[in-house]
């Protein structure tokens, strides 16, 4: 499989932030997914668990803590595919 | 320019909206406590069906002797910490008791449940190591993980096979170590680790495996040590937390470590060194309700038997159960308002469970937690179903009033 894009990791965090994305909201990369999409803490780190099996890469909590935004997710992942 | 307290906004509004439907679930005010299994708020008595009371202890005539022997021996607070102002007698003889009762070499008490987690996780996992959590954990065990310079890796609920692959993922671990960490008994479902297999998985990735079982330890298990003697595999486990506020019916905690090594953690555990050691009231009603847990089959059997009975009974009203009969039966409601709706009905009608809400819970759901203790009797149970019954009966006319509530608040 060839290394994924930008584009394609922000496709695949917007499929999966869609069950969370309740009120169906925009999700661009400056989305906060916390205080924009309102996703709960709790189901943040779900979808974390479901990008780490998809790219096969280990994010840590801590990482996640740091994390507000759509864009900043999809940094955090391209690096660790970097890495 | 914003004011302090305008980031707890979207908090308010929805607290706003609960107590436009009732009372608030999350702060109830009880005007007596009776016994075991009966409150009283005004002039109505209410079954107690949420206190985490497991065997039903708070009023033991041995426990109670105990609590007020310890203040006239010793006083009512030993202000400050054990590293301050020194051991009393009574924590050794509890950490004693609690390592024979557990088979393990050593044995800390720790002021609060709570603080038992934060401390006991934070002195073990270090810069290098990598904490391995399961994805349902307590706060406490998350706020543990942040205590620590160790990254923390969450895995999927209960699922050995999930542990294994992230463990595998992650690889060799330069310099430190894995520490698993698991709960025997899950609060919010009542659902039971597999604890033989994530041994299994945590020895053969050369890691280490702690088990919080602040909800199973007295309740589980042929002398009550909890799950993991239940499954035949204590002596296997690295370590066991556990709380002196369920089953013992005290307040405190203990983590218990078949490593000789652990003791060196009292040295580095800032929730240990840094905070007032448990009082001697609240370590001599725990010990001498470790004595009721080690003698404590009856109890065990009558709380089974009534999980059984109200997890059958709510069965065939067709509630939505979220886990196999256990000392905690959750109860699956469509939504918060829904089910902040009818907790307040339950308490209106003399039946005191739990609201218990996202983030709190998992997959987001939204539940009637009831937890059982040995002290209710058969009757109380079928109090209970006639109540979850009447509940079911009034659903319509509940949901109307809702509605009504809801629009007149906006």
């Amino acid at each position: 499989m060839s290394k994924p894009t930008r584009d394609d990791i922000f496709e695949k965090i917007k499929d999966l932030l869609a069950p969370y994305n309740k009120e169906k909201r925009e999700i661009s990369l400056q989305s906060g997914i916390v205080s924009d999409l309102e996703v709960d803490s709790v189901a943040v780190f779900d979808l974390v668990m479901e990008l780490e099996d998809h790219y096969d890469i280990s994010i840590s909590m801590e990482m996640v803590s740091d994390i507000k935004t759509v864009g900043e997710l999809v940094n955090c992942v391209n690096s660790l595919l970097e890495g | 320019m914003t004011a302090l307290f305008d980031k707890y906004a979207p908090l308010k509004s929805r607290v706003d909206i609960m107590m436009k439907i009732g009372k608030d679930a999350l702060g109830v005010e009880f005007d007596d406590i009776l016994s075991a299994t009966r409150g009283r708020i005004g002039n109505r008595e209410i079954l107690l069906a949420g206190t985490n009371n497991y065997l039903g202890l708070t009023f033991d005539k041995d426990c109670v002797a105990a609590a007020k022997n310890a203040i006239d021996e010793h006083g009512t607070g030993t202000t400050g910490s054990r590293i301050a102002n020194g051991t009393y007698s009574e924590h050794i003889d509890l950490e004693r008791a609690l390592a024979a009762h557990l088979g393990m070499e050593s044995c800390i008490v720790f002021t609060t449940g709570y603080q038992t987690n934060l401390a006991a996780i934070a002195g073990l996992a270090g810069d290098k190591d990598v904490i391995f959590m399961d994805a349902d954990a307590h706060a406490c065990i998350i706020d543990g993980t942040r205590l620590t310079g160790a990254s923390t890796i969450r895995f999927r609920h209960n699922n050995p096979e999930d542990l294994d692959k992230r463990l595998r993922r992650r690889g060799e671990i330069e310099g430190g170590n894995a520490l698993v960490v698991i709960e025997g008994m899950y609060s919010m479902f009542g659902d039971i680790a597999p604890i033989d297999e994530f041994l299994d998985v945590t020895h053969r990735h050369g890691g280490y495996l702690y088990i919080d079982e602040a909800h199973s330890y007295g309740i589980f298990g042929p002398t009550g040590c909890g799950i993991a003697e239940e499954q035949g595999v204590l002596d296997k486990v690295d370590f066991i937390s556990s709380t002196f506020s369920k089953s013992l019916a005290s307040v405190g905690g203990f983590c218990a470590s078949r490593h000789p090594e652990f003791e060196i953690t009292r040295k580095v555990m800032r929730p240990y060194m840094f905070t007032a050691s448990a009082t001697p009231a609240n370590i001599c009603a725990a010990r001498a309700a470790v004595e009721k847990v080690k003698s404590g089959r009856a109890l065990r059997d009558n709380l089974k038997a009534r999980a059984r009975q109200l997890h059958a009974g709510l069965s065939e009203m067709g509630y939505d159960l979220c886990a196999d009969p256990s000392p905690v039966i959750a109860v699956r409601r469509p939504n918060e308002a829904v089910a902040a709706m009818e907790w307040n009905w339950l308490i209106e009608n003399g039946v005191y469970v739990n609201l218990a809400v996202p983030p709190g819970t998992p997959q987001s759901s939204s539940l009637l937690r009831i937890s059982l203790s040995a002290a209710h009797s058969e009757a109380d149970i079928n109090e209970l179903l006639e109540a979850f019954g009447s509940l079911k009966s009034s659903q319509d006319k509940l949901m109307q009033e809702m509605a009504g509530k809801l629009s007149a608040a906006q």
